[in-house]
């Protein structure tokens, strides 16, 4: 023992880890390169979209006061007390932003795109049927299937289409009982818009709210949290006019903007005690917000000279810097969206169940596989090709149409939606198919009942992600003809439309001039980061509620 | 409704066959009362095995397995692992099935009809024989919609709430959830998970219930909890157990097959003969401890 200390000792040398060293730093360099290139890029942009140098000191000097010192300080303080009330806090704040997003957008959808009786009419006419079917089965368990699925195709022909229809009208026959579609589109009395919102977009907000809030109180809380949702909803659609907003955009705002994050805070303080000083973060922050616009009015301090404006928003393109705008864009996008979504993704999920569920492991299955993998390299022009090679010339769609535009996204997408939804359902544990079939549930039993409710959130998570891509792809619309400019907003499936990317690539390339290049086009980047941003949050929520499930 | 179809078919079929079993149900009731002095000769053969083979790919599982294993006991099968004890209880089922390179050869029939007929349904025939994993496996549902899964995909008959309280009071759990029955049964802890496999199993009443290793993932206590479970069970099923653990096997069985090395079937018969004499010596050498 004594030759430790020895001097003639000289410890067990070193070994070199030079070589180990630099590979670890190139590692990280690898890492973060992508993400710093993307982030100086948009950086620089959002400082062209925003320009907040052109703000006076004193705001910014009010908001710091007002708004990031009290912020940074409650986080800083939450940090210490609990991660988990920070990260709630942090949570809401997010949801505060991307509420106030979605809003917009239904709010667009409601003002300009569909009018709200149609709306209403379409949901009335899908949502009772289904109710009726739902009523019909649970009240006879053991009716077959052939006479389930019979009564479902007539439930559903007789609401969206009436009595005798259009078979009766081929064959001659006058109608004799209108379908629900058209007695609510033709009746004489028509609800308000603002009470359309509240019922459609209220109702199920405040239903989910209630469950959330009520946890496991029962119940009676349940209703009322659910009520109180609604009655804010309708209260808010009262109070919209005496400050210049219409009843129904009021609606709009409080049902989709204002609940979700009030429900969410709520709900975490009422159900988990410990994340409840998270609930400061988000109050700080709105209320440091409102201080600061209410004291820089005050003062008279001029805020920054941005270019992501309410009338950039809402104004169409012009010649002028000044007046452009992106909502035709914006609006274009988001139906493009839902045709994509629609399409895309039961044929996706339907490929994707029967390639892990039902596909024998053989040649054949093999074959699809790889293929399926390639089709997800083939390049965005050449699904553009397709899209009018099929669509367009083969059949006679107009060209630039949503609904050309959305089928020709949705080929894109699939192999990604088709890739996804395999990675989810191949999660779902063995085990739980052995419980299935070893009960002697059937492949579709197994399917239905236990293998997509509990791959469902995945399945979804993949399918936003790919509509993200889709959002922003310019090439196929540009292939199918789709007009880069419009200046109306689209108000059905077979209207030509821009998108917000062509939009852009427009302003970058065809209406050369200095303001365009260094204020507009940034600030329709800034806009469809921030949407791409919006519906990448949905995803993450859903993979994180779907991690901590397992 | 199709569903139900080729399970009436194997009855039809049952009846025809001239094989001695078809009377079971018969003189089942006769038979239990005798069955406590001597289980060979009294109790009635359910699953009977002949020349039972069995191949992933090109290597052999089972090597041409007879066995005889009789209605309303405990039958144990033990065995060092690898030794093809679960691949016998997953062809009882067909759970095999569901492996894409599982191949079998030869006899195994339940009430006299072989399952392995093109005419049978495996999906008819596992709502006949219930299984019981080795990890406890509920779905991540309600502990009252777990036992009522195979209510609910069976369409049978009857309050379902009803027959979801007696699968509970008959698997030892209803007193620890009848308050709860609405929270996730993954909520529960794992034997009381597994006990909740157990209901599920039961109540669609199979006549079989196969266990694979059901108790190896818990604790003692919940391990004996299982065992006494076991042996209830015993009165109204036939229950056959796969298990490592040869003092369990002896504590709850009435009949004991052994399997060694290669799949094959070494030795079968009454639990305490094969536990104090084996007739093989490599059964003594396996339960005594000399290998395995």
């Amino acid at each position: 023992m004594a030759t430790r200390t020895d001097s003639t000792f000289d410890g067990f040398g070193r070994v070199s880890r030079t070589a180990g060293t630099i590979f670890r730093y190139l590692l990280l360099a690898a890492t973060l390169f992508g993400l710093v290139v993307m982030t100086i890029l948009l950086v620089y942009v959002a400082n062209d979209a925003f320009q907040p140098l052109t703000a006076d000191t004193g705001w910014h000097a009010t908001f710091l006061a007002t708004l990031l010192v009290p912020t940074l300080a409650v986080a800083a303080y939450l940090y210490r007390e609990s991660a988990a009330a920070l990260r709630s806090g942090a949570y809401t704040v997010g949801l505060i932003v991307v509420s106030a997003l979605f809003s917009g957008g239904v709010g667009m959808l409601f003002v300009d795109i569909v009018a709200p009786v149609e709306w209403f009419a379409v949901v009335v006419a899908l949502v009772a049927p289904t109710a009726a079917v739902l009523a019909v089965v649970s009240r006879d368990h053991r009716l077959s299937f052939t006479a389930q699925f019979a009564t479902a195709v007539v439930a559903f022909y007789v609401s969206l289409f009436g009595v005798p229809g259009p078979l009766g009208t081929v064959a001659g026959l006058p109608a004799v009982v209108p379908s629900v579609l058209d007695g609510i589109l033709y009746a004489p009395y028509a609800l308000d818009s603002w009470l359309i919102v509240t019922l459609t977009v209220g109702g199920p907000v405040a239903f989910l709210g209630g469950r959330f809030v009520a946890g496991d109180r029962g119940e009676r809380v349940r209703n009322l949290v659910a009520g109180g949702v609604l009655a804010g909803v309708v209260v808010a659609a009262f109070l919209g006019p005496t400050v210049g907003v219409e009843p129904m955009p009021a609606a709009v705002v409080a049902a989709v903007g204002i609940a979700p994050p009030v429900v969410y805070a709520a709900g975490v303080a009422a159900n988990r005690e410990q994340e409840r000083p998270g609930v400061l973060l988000p109050v700080v922050a709105v209320a440091g917000t409102a201080a600061g616009v209410v004291l820089t009015d005050a003062f008279g301090f001029a805020g920054p000279n941005s270019w992501v404006t309410w009338a950039f928003l809402t104004n169409p393109h012009s010649r002028f810097a000044e007046q452009a705008g992106f909502y035709p864009a914006i609006g274009g996008s988001i139906l493009l969206m839902v045709a994509v979504a629609v399409l895309a993704f039961p044929v996706g999920v339907g490929a994707a169940v029967y390639l892990e569920e039902y596909a024998p492991n053989n040649r054949f299955k093999r074959l699809v596989d790889v293929n399926i993998s390639n089709l997800a390299g083939v390049p965005s022009v050449v699904y553009g090709l397709l899209g009018l090679g099929i669509f367009v010339t083969y059949l006679g769609q107009a060209p630039g149409t949503i609904l050309v535009g959305g089928a020709t996204l949705g080929l894109l997408i699939l192999p990604i939606v088709i890739i996804s939804a395999r990675e989810a359902i191949r999660s779902v544990p063995d085990d739980l198919r052995d419980a299935s079939y070893g009960m002697g549930a059937t492949r579709w039993q197994t399917v239905k009942n236990v293998v997509l409710p509990r791959s469902f959130s995945g399945i979804l998570t993949g399918t936003i992600l790919a509509l993200g891509r889709a959002i922003g792809e310019t090439a196929p619309l540009i292939m199918i003809g789709a007009p880069n400019v419009k200046f109306a907003i689209p108000t059905g499936f077979g209207e030509a439309a821009s998108a917000m990317p062509l939009q852009v690539y427009a302003w970058s390339s065809l209406y050369a001039g200095e303001e365009f290049y260094q204020k507009v086009v940034p600030a329709g980047v800034v806009v469809l980061v921030a949407v791409l941003l919006a519906m990448n949050s949905i995803a993450i929520v859903l993979r994180n509620k779907y991690q901590s499930q397992d | 409704m199709t569903d139900n179809t080729p399970l009436e078919q194997d009855e039809s079929a049952r009846g025809e066959t001239a094989d001695p079993t078809n009377d079971d149900m018969l003189v089942e009731t006769d038979v239990a009362g005798a069955a406590t002095e001597t289980d060979q000769a009294a109790a009635d053969t359910i699953i009977r095995s002949r020349d039972l083979d069995v191949f992933y790919g090109a290597e052999r599982a089972l090597d041409s397995i007879d066995i005889d294993i009789p209605e309303n006991r405990v039958t144990a099968i033990i065995g060092p692992s690898g030794c093809g004890k679960s691949t016998f209880l997953r062809c009882v089922n067909r759970m095999n099935d569901r492996i894409d390179n599982c191949r079998v050869e030869g006899e195994l029939s339940l009430r006299g009809k072989n399952v392995y007929d093109d005419d049978v349904d495996p999906v008819a025939l596992r709502r006949r024989v219930g299984m019981v994993f080795q990890e406890p496996n509920p779905f991540p549902k309600s502990i009252y919609d777990n036992v009522a899964y195979g209510l609910e995909i069976q369409d049978v008959e009857g309050d379902h709430d009803e027959l979801v309280e007696e699968a509970l009071k008959r698997a030892a759990l209803w007193d620890e959830v009848k308050d709860k029955l609405d929270s996730s049964g993954l909520d529960l802890s794992g034997g009381q998970q597994q006990r909740l496999c157990i209901a599920r199993a039961i109540a669609v009443d199979p006549e079989v219930i196969l266990m694979d290793e059901p108790a190896s993932a818990l604790d003692p206590v919940a391990t004996s909890k299982i065992e006494d479970l076991i042996e209830e069970l015993a009165e109204d099923y036939t229950v056959v157990i796969v298990t490592h653990n040869m003092q369990q096997a002896a504590r709850i069985s009435d009949k004991t097959a052994v399997f060694l090395t290669g799949g094959e079937l070494v030795e079968f018969g009454d639990t305490n003969q094969i536990f104090e004499n084996p007739d093989n010596q490599r059964v003594e050498d396996y339960i005594t401890g000399k290998f395995g």
